[in-house]
Parts: C-alpha cells; sequence; structure tokens
C-alpha cells in the first residue's frame, strides 16, 4: 500500500485542513480582505464537497470518488477493529455537515474587513468542520468523541473571537464550561464500557452485544453517555446552555452552530446508541437483563424516546413564550432535536432515513434562518420579534425567503421540511406497536410550532411597519460601510439566502434525488454498522 | 383534435398553478390574469365532461374506478412508493365543476379589491388550485399536501383582508383545522402500513383495507372522521367557522364556505366510507348522533344570531349536518344526495355571503334588527338575497330542494322516523330564513342612509352568476345527477 493508496481516502479531510492552513499562513503575510479567505474556506469546503458526493456515487461526480469501493460499508466485525471506516451514512453526513460550513463561509463573506478577526473565524470554522468530517468517519469511541472534541474546542473559541461584546463572552464561556463537563461524562462512560467489552471499537461492541458479564457497567456506561451526548445535541434537560450561547455568539457563528456541528452530536448517537437499542428489547435473548433478576426490557428505547418526546414538547413550548426572534429560533432547534431522536430510538432503516432527511432539512432550515437574522441585524433591526414589523413591506425578497425557511420549519408541504417530518413520521407510524404515539406527539408538536412560526409571519406581513426611518449602521465604530451592496446584505449573504430558499423548495418538490441515496445509506448503515 | 387522449388533470394543474404565480407576479393586471385563469379553468373542466360518459364508472362491481386516471412514480423507497397519481370520479367532478364556478365568481365579485389586489387575486387562485387538487388526488401524499396548501392561502385571507379581530380568527381557523389534519394524516398513514398497502395509491389501499377487521379498522375510520370532520365541520368542533367567517372578508366567506366545507365531506367520502365501507356500518350510530346534533344546534343557533353573516355561517353548520347524515346513511341515494347537497349549498352560501358583504358595505352594518326594508332602495340586492335564502331553505325549482329532498329519502330509507329531526331542523331553518327576510327586505324602511346605492356591476354580475346556477340546477337537477352516478358507490347498479 502505498502513501496514496492510504491518503485518498481522506481528500475532503486534507483538503479542509489545506483550507485552514492557507488561511492563517495568509493571514501571517498581512492580508486583510475578507473576501480572500472566505474565498479560499469556500472553495476548499466546495471541492471536499464534490468528493464527498463522488463517494456516495451520484453518477456526473462518480469518477472522482477517491474512496474504492471496496471499503465502503464492509462490515467491520469480521475485519478487525479499526479506529476509522468509510459507510455511505456517514458520507450523507459528511455532505450534510460540508453543506452548513458552506453556507455560513459564504455569507459571512459580507461582513465588513474592518471587523476583526475574519481569518480567525475562518481558520475556526475550517478546524470545526474537519472534527465533524473525522466525525463522519469514525468507527471507535474514543476517535468519535476526540473528532467531536476537535469541533467542539474550535466552537468555543468561534462564539466567543469578537471579543467585542460581553454577552458573547459570557456565552463562550458557559459554552465552555458545560461542554468540558459534558466531554469528562462521556469519556468517563466510554472507559466504563471499556471495562465491559475491554474494548472500545463500536463494531466489535455491537457484535458483541449484552453477551458479557457485566450488565452494570454497560449500563452505566451508556447512561453517562446518553447525558454527555445530551449536552452536545441539546436534549432536555440537557439544553439550558443552548439558548443563551445561540443568543449570545454573532449570528452567523449561531447559525453554523445550529446548523451545522450541532448534527455530529446526532451522527454520534446513531453511531454509538444503534446497538444498544437493538440489542435491548423486550424479545432479544442477547438481553443481559432479560434473564435475571432484573428486567429492563428495551430500556433505552424507552430512556430515549422519552428524552425525544420531552425535549420536542419543552423546546416547542418554551419557543412559543419567547419574544425574541433568536431566542425563538434556538428553542424550535432543541425541538427540531427531539424529532431527530425519533430514528434512534425506531431504529429501522426507515426511521434513520427519516432522521436522517430530517437533519439535511433542518441544516438548510437553521442555517438560513439565523443567516437572516444576521442580514437583518445587519439592516439596523433590533432582536425582538415586534421589531421585525412590517419587514414584508419594506423588503419584500427577504421577508419571503425568511417566510419559506419558517414554513418549511413548520412543516407545510412543498418545502423540503414537510418532506422530511412525512417520512420520518410515516417510518414511526410503519413500525407500528407504541411507536406511533412518537408520530403523534411529533404531529402535535409540529402543530404547536405552527404558532410561533406563523406569529412572526404575522408580524412580518400583517402589522404595519413603525414609523420610524431604519438606520443601515453596523458595529459600534463602523466607518463608511465597503462593498456590501444589494440593500445592504451583502451580495454574499443575499445570494446564500437566495440559494437555501431554492433548496428547500427544489427538494421539497423533487426529494427522491437526495431520498435514494439516503435509504440505501441507511439500509447499509442497518447491516453493517455499528 | 381529439382531447380525450390529453392528460388533462395534469394540464389543470399547471395551468392554475401557471396563472397563480403570474397572479402574484403582475401588479395591476393581477385581475385580469386571474379572470384569464378561471376562463381557462373552466374550458379545461368542459373538457374533462366531454369525456365522463366514456369513464368506467358505472359498473356493477363496487370497486372504485376513474376517469382521466394518470400515475407517475414520485418517491420510490424500499417501504413507501409514492405516486404522482390523479384521477376523478362523477363525485370528484361534480366538486371540480363547483371549484370553477366559485372562482370565477369570486374573481369577479372581488374585481375593485384595491388592498393589495395581485396578493388577494393571487390568494383565492391557490385557494382554488389547492381545492382542485384534493379532488383529483389519488396518492394519500399528495392529497395531504393539496390538503395543506387551501389552509395557507386562507389563512392569509382572514389574517390580511379581514375584520377587526382577524388576527384571532385567522389563528384559531389555522390551529383546528390543522390540529385535524394530523390527526388525518396518522389515520391515512395508519390505513396503509396496518392495511399492508404497496403503495399510497388510493387503489392499492383500497384492495388492501378490504381485509383489515377487528378495532383497527374502527380506530382508524373514527380518526379519519374527525380529522375531516372539523372542517365539515361537526359540532363540537364547529367554534372556528362563525369567527373565521365574521373576521373574513367576503370573497374569503365565500371561498370557506363553498370550497373549504366541502373538501371535508369529499375526504369522508373518499377516503373513508369508499376504502372502509363495512366499518362504516359499524360505527354509524356514532355519526349519525354528531349529524343529528349539528343539524339542531347550528339551526337553533342561527335563530339566536343578530349578525347576517354569522347567522349564514351557523346554517351552513346546519345544511353540512345534512350532508353527513346522508353519507353516513352509506346507500346509493344517501352519497349522491349528499354530493348534489354539497354543490348546492357551495354556490347558495356563496351567493348569501356575497349578498351579506354587499349589504355591509351599503348600510354599513349586518345587525340584522337595526336595517329594515332595503327592498325599497335596493331592490336588486333585496331580489339577490331573496334568490339565496328561499333556496337555503330548500323552495323547490331551487338548488337545494331536489338534494335536501333526496337525502330525506334515503334517511327515509334507512332510519324511517328519525328523519323527523332533520325535518324539524330544515323546520327551522325556513323559520329564521323568512324571520330575517321579513325584517330586512320587507317592512317599513329603517337604518338606510341616504347614500345607500344598489349593487355595484362586478359584485351584482359575480352574484348574478350564482343565482343563475341556483335556478338552471334548481329545474334541471339530472344535469348533477347523471355525472355524479359515475361512480360505483353513488351508481344503482343491480
Amino acid at each position: 500500500m502505498t502513501f496514496a493508496d492510504f491518503a485518498l481516502p481522506f481528500l475532503p479531510e486534507i483538503l479542509v485542513l489545506v483550507g485552514v492552513l492557507l488561511v492563517l499562513i495568509l493571514d501571517v503575510l498581512g492580508v486583510k480582505r475578507i473576501e480572500v479567505f472566505g474565498s479560499i474556506t469556500v472553495g476548499a469546503t466546495l471541492l471536499a464537497l464534490l468528493f464527498v458526493i463522488a463517494d456516495l456515487g451520484f453518477l456526473p461526480f462518480a469518477a472522482l470518488s477517491t474512496v474504492p469501493a471496496g471499503q465502503i460499508d464492509i462490515s467491520l466485525a469480521v475485519v478487525g477493529t479499526p479506529l476509522y471506516s468509510f459507510t455511505s451514512l456517514g458520507f450523507v453526513f459528511q455532505a450534510i455537515f460540508l453543506s452548513a460550513t458552506l453556507l455560513v463561509s459564504l455569507a459571512s463573506m459580507s461582513r465588513p474587513s474592518y471587523e476583526k478577526g475574519a481569518a480567525v473565524f475562518y481558520a475556526l470554522v475550517g478546524m470545526a468542520t474537519l472534527g465533524m468530517l473525522l466525525v463522519g468517519i469514525a468507527s471507535d469511541l474514543i476517535f468519535l468523541l476526540l473528532a467531536i472534541e476537535v469541533t467542539a474546542i474550535s466552537t468555543y473559541l468561534l462564539v466567543g473571537y469578537t471579543r467585542r461584546d460581553p454577552r458573547s463572552l459570557e456565552a463562550a464561556m458557559k459554552f465552555y464550561v458545560i461542554g468540558a463537563l459534558s466531554t469528562v461524562i462521556s469519556f468517563f462512560g466510554a472507559s466504563l464500557l471499556f471495562g465491559a467489552y475491554g474494548s472500545t471499537n463500536l463494531y466489535y461492541i455491537r457484535s458483541v452485544g449484552g453477551a458479557v458479564g457485566y450488565p452494570t457497567l454497560i449500563l452505566l456506561g451508556y447512561g453517562l453517555l446518553i447525558a454527555g451526548l445530551a449536552f452536545k445535541v441539546t436534549l432536555v434537560p440537557f439544553h439550558a446552555w443552548a439558548v443563551d450561547v445561540y443568543d449570545g455568539a454573532p449570528s452567523d457563528v449561531s447559525a453554523f452552530l445550529a446548523g451545522g456541528t450541532k448534527k455530529i452530536g446526532l451522527f454520534a448517537f446513531f453511531l454509538v446508541f444503534l446497538g444498544p437499542v437493538l440489542f435491548f428489547t423486550t424479545t432479544g435473548t442477547s438481553n443481559p437483563f432479560n434473564a435475571g433478576v432484573l428486567n429492563t426490557g428495551p430500556i433505552f428505547q424507552i430512556v430515549l424516546g422519552v428524552l425525544a418526546v420531552v425535549t420536542m414538547t419543552v423546546g416547542n413550548v418554551l419557543a412559543l413564550m419567547q419574544k425574541e426572534m433568536k431566542r425563538m429560533l434556538a428553542y424550535s432547534s432543541i425541538s427540531q432535536v427531539g424529532y431527530m431522536m425519533i430514528g434512534i430510538v425506531i431504529a429501522t432503516s426507515p426511521a434513520i432515513a427519516g432522521a436522517t432527511l430530517q437533519i439535511f432539512s433542518h441544516t438548510f432550515m437553521k442555517t438560513g434562518a439565523f443567516l437572516v437574522v444576521a442580514a437583518v441585524a445587519s439592516l439596523g433591526i433590533g432582536p425582538l420579534i415586534s421589531d421585525w414589523k412590517g419587514l414584508g413591506q419594506r423588503r419584500p425578497w427577504l421577508s419571503v425567503a425568511f417566510a419559506l425557511i419558517l414554513l418549511s420549519l413548520a412543516g407545510v408541504p412543498l418545502t423540503v421540511g414537510f418532506v422530511s417530518k412525512f417520512v420520518l413520521f410515516s417510518s414511526a407510524v410503519q413500525a407500528q406497536g407504541y411507536f406511533i404515539w412518537l408520530a403523534v406527539a411529533g404531529l402535535l408538536n409540529s402543530a404547536i410550532s405552527v404558532f410561533y412560526y406563523g406569529r412572526v409571519l404575522k408580524v412580518m406581513f400583517f402589522d404595519a411597519p413603525d414609523p420610524v426611518v431604519e438606520v443601515p449602521a453596523a458595529g459600534p465604530t463602523a466607518p463608511a460601510p465597503e462593498r456590501i451592496p444589494v440593500g445592504g446584505l451583502g451580495y454574499a449573504r443575499a445570494s446564500t439566502i437566495a440559494l437555501i430558499a431554492v433548496v428547500i423548495v427544489t427538494f421539497g418538490i423533487f426529494p427522491q434525488v437526495i431520498l435514494g441515496p439516503i435509504q440505501s445509506a441507511a439500509q447499509h448503515f442497518l447491516i453493517a454498522g455499528p | 383534435m381529439d382531447f380525450s387522449t390529453l392528460p388533462i388533470i395534469p394540464i389543470t394543474l399547471g395551468t392554475l398553478a401557471a396563472g397563480t404565480v403570474l397572479t402574484f407576479a403582475s401588479g395591476r393586471w393581477a385581475r385580469w390574469v386571474a379572470l384569464a385563469t378561471s376562463v381557462v379553468f373552466l374550458l379545461e373542466i368542459g373538457l374533462m365532461f366531454l369525456g365522463y360518459t366514456s369513464w368506467p364508472g358505472r359498473s356493477s362491481s363496487l370497486v372504485p374506478q376513474f376517469g382521466e386516471y394518470q400515475s407517475y412514480p414520485w418517491i420510490s423507497l424500499s417501504w413507501l412508493q409514492i405516486n404522482f397519481t390523479v384521477g376523478i370520479d362523477g363525485i370528484s367532478l361534480i366538486l371540480i365543476l363547483l371549484t370553477g364556478f366559485l372562482q370565477i365568481a369570486t374573481v369577479v365579485y372581488t374585481w375593485n379589491e384595491t388592498k393589495r389586489p395581485s396578493a388577494w387575486f393571487g390568494l383565492v387562485l391557490m385557494t382554488c388550485l389547492g381545492s382542485f387538487g384534493v379532488f383529483v388526488s389519488l396518492d394519500i401524499l399528495l392529497f395531504f399536501l393539496f390538503w395543506e396548501t387551501v389552509l395557507v392561502p386562507m389563512f392569509f385571507i382572514i389574517g390580511y383582508w379581514g375584520g377587526p379581530n382577524r388576527r384571532y380568527a385567522a389563528l384559531k381557523f389555522f390551529v383546528y383545522t390543522h390540529v385535524a389534519s394530523i390527526v388525518m394524516l396518522i389515520g391515512l398513514l395508519a390505513l396503509v402500513f396496518y392495511s399492508g398497502a404497496s403503495s399510497f395509491d388510493f387503489s392499492s389501499i383500497y384492495a388492501a383495507a378490504q381485509g383489515l377487521t377487528g378495532i383497527v379498522p374502527v380506530v382508524l375510520f373514527l380518526s379519519l372522521f374527525f380529522g375531516f370532520g372539523v372542517k365539515f365541520p361537526i359540532v363540537p368542533f364547529h367554534t372556528w367557522l362563525p369567527d373565521a367567517h365574521v373576521e373574513a372578508p367576503t370573497g374569503g366567506s365565500v371561498l370557506l364556505a363553498g370550497l373549504l366545507l366541502k373538501l371535508g365531506g369529499y375526504g369522508l367520502i373518499r377516503w373513508a366510507v369508499i376504502i372502509l365501507p363495512t366499518t362504516l356500518t359499524q360505527v354509524d350510530p356514532i355519526l349519525f348522533f354528531v349529524a343529528f346534533l349539528s343539524i339542531v344546534w347550528g339551526a337553533v343557533l342561527s335563530l339566536s344570531q343578530r349578525d347576517l353573516k354569522r347567522m349564514i355561517a351557523y346554517s351552513s353548520i346546519n345544511h353540512m349536518g345534512i350532508v353527513l347524515l346522508a353519507i353516513s346513511l352509506n346507500s346509493a341515494l344517501g352519497l349522491t344526495a349528499a354530493v348534489l347537497l354539497m354543490f348546492a349549498h357551495g354556490v347558495v352560501s356563496a351567493l348569501l355571503f356575497m349578498g351579506a358583504g354587499t349589504f355591509h358595505h351599503t348600510y354599513g352594518t349586518r345587525d340584522i334588527p337595526s336595517v329594515g326594508g332595503i327592498n325599497s332602495r335596493t331592490p336588486i340586492l333585496a331580489s339577490l338575497i331573496m334568490i339565496g335564502s328561499l333556496a337555503s331553505l330548500g323552495l323547490p325549482a331551487l338548488i337545494s330542494f331536489p338534494a335536501e329532498f333526496a337525502a330525506l329519502l334515503a334517511t327515509w330509507d334507512g332510519l324511517t322516523y328519525l328523519v323527523l329531526i332533520p325535518l324539524i331542523g330544515l323546520v327551522v331553518t325556513a323559520a329564521f330564513y323568512i324571520w330575517m327576510m321579513q325584517r330586512v327586505l320587507f317592512g317599513p324602511p329603517k337604518g338606510i342612509p341616504n347614500d345607500a346605492h344598489d349593487v355595484p356591476p362586478a359584485e351584482g354580475l359575480g352574484m348574478g352568476m350564482l343565482a343563475a346556477l341556483t335556478v338552471i340546477f334548481g329545474v334541471l337537477p339530472f344535469l348533477l345527477v347523471n355525472v355524479i352516478t359515475m361512480s360505483p358507490i353513488t351508481g344503482w347498479h343491480g
């Protein structure tokens, strides 16, 4: 095996890393323009995305694939216990992560260059992306947790990198403390599992299942992992940090956090909990607790299912009460995680496909929503929902794009949000039995969510604007804005939002393009995955 | 040219969608684009009528068959086969005809809309597009998609063009109907997965659902009944309707009463009654009870209203109660009567709401006791309201009469003396319409402003169209009945 054979499958990761290094070198050389850093990151991400899509076998690009077909979706329980492996579902998630990075990097190019730290911003976004890509290929618990940490540490810095707003600094501090705590909990859980299994390889763990002599260790280990990962994906009751962080961070960063980095936690849930959910069942003979004194039944399905329902409900109810746009979006983001968790609770290939599609659509919707918030803030409009009064008349196109995003979040037809919820909830009904209650809970929650999304639509389109003339001003020390045209939004930001709106509608009408690959990836994942 | 080979339904969907988008984008020409779209839509409905006699409709088998059937694969997964499947039978064709008439009547009636006209006409067309889609869809996802498409424009119509309390009404409307849609969706999905249907298509669900036994089909039927019933609306889930109607602008009320309520009736027939006929006979006591409750409660509440629009709204609950009763009888005559009554109510309630709207413009109030004798000042308006009221109370030679008569006949067939309950409802209906006409149209003039003028041309034309339909189909109801029976479930076979 030559070095090229070894390195080529990692081309996406290498491209992103090269992008980061290039940005840092140019910063040292004294380049100041944000457009330069932005273009580098966008270019590197786009190329990486292309190769990942090629690996998935999309037709015009399939020839570019750098991973040999024989290395994708192989059952590693037979082969050995490597740190990483290539799965189709991992590629799907890598594509989702890269899309989030692409959107955020593109939109952030519209920020004025006099803001400090453009290079730092892009370098950190690139590093976080690298961590996310590594999560996509992880097949070992320690590798997975370390990859998550690469992303996490980059995002702690991202939240506070402007060093201007005390709220951002407070948010960064909170994020860091909670993040560190959750990491510790996760690693403790992983070490207990190592004690039980003698290995941290997820494939090995799944092949052994519950057939080891230390059921208490397994239960404790997975319990701690639920808590640790729940912090990352903001499951209620581990969600309290998220709202302050999303609210305090610069809106571009919030978009990246909610749309991008949060999703790694969900893929981690898929990787870690597919095994236990499948072997801790009522009837499974490998369930160590069925035979003994303590009959646990499908304990992980119940625990994760309850967490999912509680998360979607609490997130929605709290979102209803918010007066600030960013806080409302943050709570809605929490509630959406509840829907995505349905996938791992049911753990059939339709459910995993549905959840993956929901994650895909949520990436575009939530990134788009926070980018619109950033755009509106740059127009000098306040953070309260009521400040958005009459935006439909003053900024019709921006409002229509935002309306599309909100309708998609609410799951209204002809949007990708509708398709993903439809597939997800119908997979719950398809699984029959008590899983139907997950569909009922999810659908009732989408009905609640219509209230607060609808309220924003009402404020934007029905309410008359305040007679105050808007002042297009940016930062506190704003000199004359340079190159921020298209009505003060900036070309890059405006075109990113337009792109998101187009994606939402296109995949809402023709979902088969992405659903086909996601479905086959989910099937492979269920058979060959950890 | 041979029209019978055209895929007329996809073409119609395309022209309606294109017309809607164009209307939104065409600024001050929007009303003309909307009118052109409506005319084209009517022509396309005409094409559908051209071929209906050759459909595989009146067969001896009860298996549903459809004309103009088209099916294209849309989403193919291992466990989820969704097609873009459309087709029509007699039941849907009549309701499509209603959609076409109401669309053009609404566009003409609101011709002089000044508040954001392009958005107004675009939303009107979008509502009709959604309704048309519901009537032609033979796939669950497609059906649900159009079903929800109707909600969005109606929410904006009430919320932006409505009366003083419009925001509350719009939200209440949206929440009630959306929650109902969710229950309906779960019911439809469960229907697919519990019956083991191979795809989301109507035909495969029908075939698979015949094998369902036990408690499952009962639960499914009741969830579908609730989902469609809120749209009807059935008592006690009716409270969104009066609020929505009172606050909605006239055009909104017309579409709401004329089309949206029919979606519930159509959905119940298509997705519950036809698919689970044996289950209907198990649960029909519940349906009868709800129907009687709606008939009596709607009539009694109408009697006590002072607001003209609110009165018409409650009378809609009464009429739709009769529709529900006719549907739950599960006989060919009952279903035919139900569809005919839906058409009749669509035309008549639209006419009445338009009359109430013009009345409000002219006299500045909708309060029944405070205005009287408008016959002397505005004879045309008074005549149109009178035609609507007489039709609504079931005067022979007007459109509701054959429908209500058939419904009562079917009730006698099925329930014998219980027919007295809808009859009492009809008497009360007649009472409040006659009382209203006596006070408002005739009697000594009072509360008439000096500048009161008769119906403006556009509004008069819109109402005139509907009044003409009321008379034409009242005298010649077989024109509709012949079409309705082009469906196995409404045909007299054997």
